[in-house]
This record gives structure tokens, sequence and C-alpha cells, in this order.
């Protein structure tokens, strides 16, 4: 293995991902790209839709969104059912 | 009968036993040549052939290459080799060895033509692989490989029994669909489903996969990745087309492996995870059976096979180069390993299904085909999925791992050979992802599905950048479950703690009962002696001595029950 602890006199850097002005342009970034999606509904149209639901209006955005909200939730609740101490099996 | 066919995947196999006669490093390159010339005569075969061998009477089809088991020949050859180029830097002939012979057994295995061919090759991938994960060489990868084989094994015997019924019961063993259309199935198709099942982590079958990838060595995983759950893909798209049940099986597998991979700390666990989660997309598929979901599942092998191959080597060469995965002890290593770093986030962009990369291209098609089918819960439930995939291989596997909060860790970057193996994965990755009529003229059957109408590159956008977005939400509310050491119970549990707390319960509840029986029983006796003792002792009624006036009147007693005896 080739493990490299970090030296204790080195300086932490910040790379370009770091600085919190380029992470707030990315958040906007994001944002500004998901308004452009969601209004990118109005303009075409579904040729070939199999439910009615698709053809909803910004309906895998939201879906998206509370899809991924109820992952994270349920992860959430599952980790107090099954989260025991990283060496239970060892003991 | 033998014709003039060479069996795919047997150049490997026997070429890996000459390995370790080879230096150190011609090892590690040995089997990249094997590789390589096992996929030149394999693509040099005509499609359609056939090798027949006869042996106890039966005939076996060693060899049947049709346009299923070509696709997945040539995925399987693929991978072996981006495996191999990967794994240059190992000096453990073990490896190189185990590595070859079960590349070329997985091979082997999808163009078996008959069931008994096929449980050799099924049971070959078993034993060889294990080697990957013990070569680990620690107490913890012993134990885990130990549960895999057995489980592993396991799938071969009930593969076994179900050839050996269905052989008594038809007089075939060839291995084609196993079920009629719309027809029952019987006990030997249902041993042959769960032997496939086994191997493809259906749910509660599963934990194996998540118990033994993340313990084998940095490269022996990316190996694992590629063959063990494809080849019972493959299996089940030949033997269980259109099973209706495949389709919820599916749909379990691709939602419960989501969840746990949210909070799982070791990243290549989170990618087993993340493996088993796009298996059920596959198994969806094939439950589907129509020709789109058809294809759909093997062009999503195939792009996955390499997207996962890419994801793995990169968690391998964090693991090769910082000694952990833990998400809690990674982070900010962007700096110091920016082209590990770009190829996961292409491997992660490419499993999330972005326009442009492969995962794209061919989940698409099995979602289409839900929708084709009119499937409506199905369809709704592989978008969940698809968000989920999103959460975990999308977003939580490069973040936590090259950004979020900086370690200090400064690794170095990625061995050079390690960099090209994840550069031609990320290239094929993309490559796919634009070049999608090259995979699809290979698929089963005729395609003409276009992955990139408006309507599909505007909702799938929609989908994973409000996915990304709720990401950054949670973040920002602190409801983003943190990153924790810990243990994650699964169904590994059952077996790992449960029974052995039962048996171990019930050795104490027999010793409970046990000591009971014994302590009365001998309770009894010493009350039994006690009284004994007391009849005979000096006060006892037989032991004191006796007036001769009480002797006088028993005597008297006893002779007249003798004369009312006599003259009865």
């Amino acid at each position: 293995m080739n493990i490299e602890e970090p030296k204790p006199d080195a300086q932490p850097s910040t790379s370009w991902f770091e600085r919190p002005e380029n992470v707030r342009l990315l958040i906007i970034g994001l944002c500004a790209a998901c308004l452009l999606l969601v209004l990118a509904d109005l303009v075409y149209e579904n040729p070939h839709p199999h439910f009615a639901l698709e053809t909803t209006f910004g309906f895998q955005a939201w879906f998206g969104f509370v899809a991924f909200v109820g992952v994270v939730f349920l992860g959430t609740l599952l980790r107090m059912i099954v989260r025991r101490d990283e060496d239970y099996y060892d003991r | 009968m033998i014709d003039s066919v060479l069996p795919p995947g047997l150049i490997m196999i026997l070429g890996a036993w000459v390995l370790p006669f080879l230096s150190r490093k011609a090892q590690a390159i040995g089997v990249l040549v094997l590789s390589a010339i096992s996929l030149g005569v394999f693509l040099l075969t005509p499609t359609d052939q056939h090798l027949n061998i006869g042996l106890f009477g039966l005939t076996l089809d060693v060899v049947r290459i049709d346009s299923l088991s070509r696709i997945f020949g040539i995925i399987f050859h693929l991978a072996a080799i981006i495996s191999a180029i990967y794994a240059l830097h190992v000096r453990d002939v073990r490896q190189h060895v185990a590595a070859s012979v079960y590349a070329g057994a997985a091979i082997g295995a999808c163009c078996a033509g008959d069931m008994i061919t096929l449980f050799v090759y099924w049971e070959l991938t078993a034993i060889s692989s294990v080697f990957l994960i013990w070569a680990s060489d620690n107490e913890r990868a012993y134990r885990s490989g130990m549960r895999y084989l057995i489980i592993q094994v396991g799938s071969g015997v009930l593969l076994l029994s179900g050839v050996i019924l269905r052989y008594v019961g038809t007089g075939s063993i060839d291995f084609v669909r196993f079920t009629p259309e719309g027809g029952a199935m019987n006990i030997s198709a249902m041993l042959i489903l769960l032997a496939f099942g086994i191997k493809c982590a259906f749910p509660l079958l599963h934990n194996w996969l998540q118990d033994s990838y993340p313990e084998a060595t940095v490269t022996g995983t990316v190996f694992l990745s590629g063959f063990t759950t494809k080849l019972a893909v493959y299996a089940l798209a030949r033997g269980f087309p259109g099973t209706e049940l495949l389709i919820w099986i599916g749909c379990a597998m691709t939602l419960f492996p989501i969840i746990f991979a949210v909070i799982e700390n070791d990243l290549r666990r989170v990618l087993a995870y993340s493996l088993n989660n796009q298996l059920g997309f596959m198994v969806v598929g094939i439950g589907i059976g129509t020709e789109l979901a058809i294809n759909g599942t093997v062009a999503h092998a195939f792009c996955h096979i390499i997207y996962k191959a890419l994801l793995f080597m990169s968690m391998g060469a964090v693991l090769y180069r910082v000694g952990t995965v833990k998400a809690t002890e990674l982070g900010g290593l962007h700096k110091s390993m920016p082209w590990t770093t770009g190829f996961c986030l292409i491997g992660a962009g490419a499993i999330s299904g972005f326009p442009l990369l492969s995962g794209f291209i061919s989940k698409s098609m099995i979602i289409s085909a839900a929708g084709e089918e009119h499937l409506f819960v199905v369809w709704l439930i592989l978008l969940v999925a698809s968000a989920g995939v999103m959460e975990h291989s999308g977003i939580k596997i490069p973040f936590f791992a090259f950004f979020s909060h900086d370690s200090g860790k400064r690794p170095k970057e990625a061995p050079m050979h390690m960099r090209v193996a994840m550069g031609i994965a990320a290239i094929l990755c993309i490559a796919l992802g634009i070049g999608y009529p090259l995979l699809y003229s290979l698929l089963p059957y005729e395609s003409d599905y276009h992955p990139y109408t408006i309507t599909h590159v505007v909702t799938q956008l929609q989908l994973l950048l409000f996915a990304t977005l709720a990401f950054v939400v949670l973040m920002k509310a602190h409801l983003y479950p943190a990153e924790q050491r810990s243990t994650n119970l699964d169904t590994d549990w059952v077996y790992r703690r449960a029974f052995p707390m039962l048996i171990h319960g019930g050795a104490v509840v027999i010793g409970w009962a046990d000591g009971l029986v014994r302590r009365g029983f001998l309770a009894l006796l010493n009350r039994f002696l006690a009284g004994v003792e007391d009849m005979f002792s000096e006060r006892g009624m037989l032991g004191r001595p006796w007036s001769t006036g009480v002797m006088t009147f028993w005597a008297t007693i006893l002779l007249a029950f003798c004369l009312v005896l006599y003259y009865l």
C-alpha cells in the first residue's frame, strides 16, 4: 500500500471547488439549469406518451426531487434500525 | 464427433496454468495477452457455431455462439482486458491465475449450449473467483470468501439438481427457455431459477455480493464486478425471458439497495449495493421479456460492466493510494488525484444515465419497455430507482471521496496503467453514449429504438438535475445523513449472527434441560438412599433390635396367614 499521511506542516490548500464563491456559482448554475429544463416543458410535446402523468407539466422534475428526498429520508430511518458499531461482526 | 471450433474461454483457462512459470512481471502481462488472443479468436469465430461432444451417452453442446452469447462474450472479453491492464502492477501469481480462469470460465459459460457444460463453467467461476477475495490475505477476507464460496457452490448444486430433474423428466439437457409461454413453472425450472437468482443477487439472496466484493483485493473487485452477476443475467435472459415474477423481483432489487447505499460508509460496499440496484433494472427487463426489453437488458449489461468497472477502478485507485475507502476518512482527493476524479465522474455520469454517456442509451430502453407494456407501477419504480442511482453512484461516491470536506490526505495520482485502464473504460462510456447504433447492432433483436428524442433528453435531465438540486437542498438544510463509521445489518446478519445465536441458544436450552433432569434424578436417588440408610440405621425400622414379643407376634401372624392359604 502506498499510504501517504498528510504532512504535518502542509497547509491545507484550497482548490477551485472549495472557494465559497465558486460553490455558490455552481449552485446558481444548477438552479438556472433546473429552471430552464422545467420551462423547456412548455416548448416541446411528447409525441409518444404512455401514461397521462408523463405529460403533466414538469413531472420528472418534481418526481426526481421527491424521489431523491424520499430515498435519503428512508435511508435515515433505516439507519436507526440497522446501524451497529463498526467492529460488530469482529467481536 | 468433434468439430474444429475452439471453446471460447479455453485459451484463458488453460493459458492461466502457464503463468506460474513466467517471471513475476510477465505474469501480469500474460493475463492481458491471453485475454487479447482470446478476444481475437472469439471475434474470428463465426456466429451460429456448435461444438458437440459425446459423453456418457449424452451429447454436450459445448459451444453455441448465437447473437445473445456473442455480445456477452465480447463484453466479458473487454472487461477481462480492461481489468488486466488495471492489474498490471500486481505481483501475485494466485490473482493472475484466478482472474484468467475466472474470466475464461465466464466466457465459456455464456457460450455453453447445454446445462451440464453451463454447470461446469458455473462452478468454475465460483471456485476461481474466491481466490481474488482470499488474496487480500486477512482474516475478514478469508471468512467472507468462505461465505461467498459456500453460497456460490450452493447455487451450482441447486442448478445441477434442477438439471438432473429436468433430464429425468424430459430427457433434454439443452440450455433453452425453461418457461413455456404462459405456462406454470415445474420444480426443475424453479430450482434452476433459484440457482440463477442466487448468482444474480435476488432480494434476500443478495448479501453475498455486498459481503464479499468489498473484501477482495484492489484489482480483484474490478474482475468480480464484471462477470459473476452478469453471467446470471445472461442465464436468466436465456432461460426465463418474459417470466412475470422477475418484473417484481427486479423492482425490489432496484429499490432496497439504494436505501442501504445512502447510509453505507465503505464506498466499495456502496458500489456493491449500486451493482445490485443495476441488476434490478436488467431483471425487470428480462421479466417484461419483449424484444425491446431484452435488447435493453443486454445493452444495459454491456454498458453496466464498463461503467461499474470504471467506478470500482476509481475506488480501487483510492484504496491503493490511501489505504481506505471509508467515506468518513476521505474527501478533497480531487486536488492530488485529478485524473481519477475525472474518470470517476464519467463513470458516475454514465451509471446515472446522463445524455451522451452509456447508461442513458441502455437503461432508457428498459424503462421505455415498461412504458410500452403500460406497466405504470413498474415504470414509476424504475424512475425512483433512477433518482436513487443519482444519489449513491452519481453523487455520493464522487462527492465524498474526491470533494466534500478536505481530509488533508494528499495521495499520489493513480499509477499510469490504472489511469490507462480507467481512461479506456471512460472513453468506452462516452463512445457507447454517442455511437449507440454500433451497440444496438450487436443486440439479439433488430432495434429501431432512438434514445435521443427531445422528450427523453429533457425529462431525463429534469430527473437527474432536480435530484442533484434535492441533494444541495438537503446538504444546506443539514438533513443529509452524515457519514458515520458503522456496520449496517443486512440479510447476512441471519447467517452471521442469528443462526449462531440460535444454535448457541439451543445449546443453552438443552444444557439447562439436561442439568435439570440430572439434578432431579440425583436428588431422587439421594432421597432414596437416605431413606434406605434411615431404615437400616440403628434407629431405623429394619436396623434396630426388635423385642422377643414383637418377633413372636409377627411369627404368629405369618403362621396364621399360611394356615389360611392352606385351607383356601
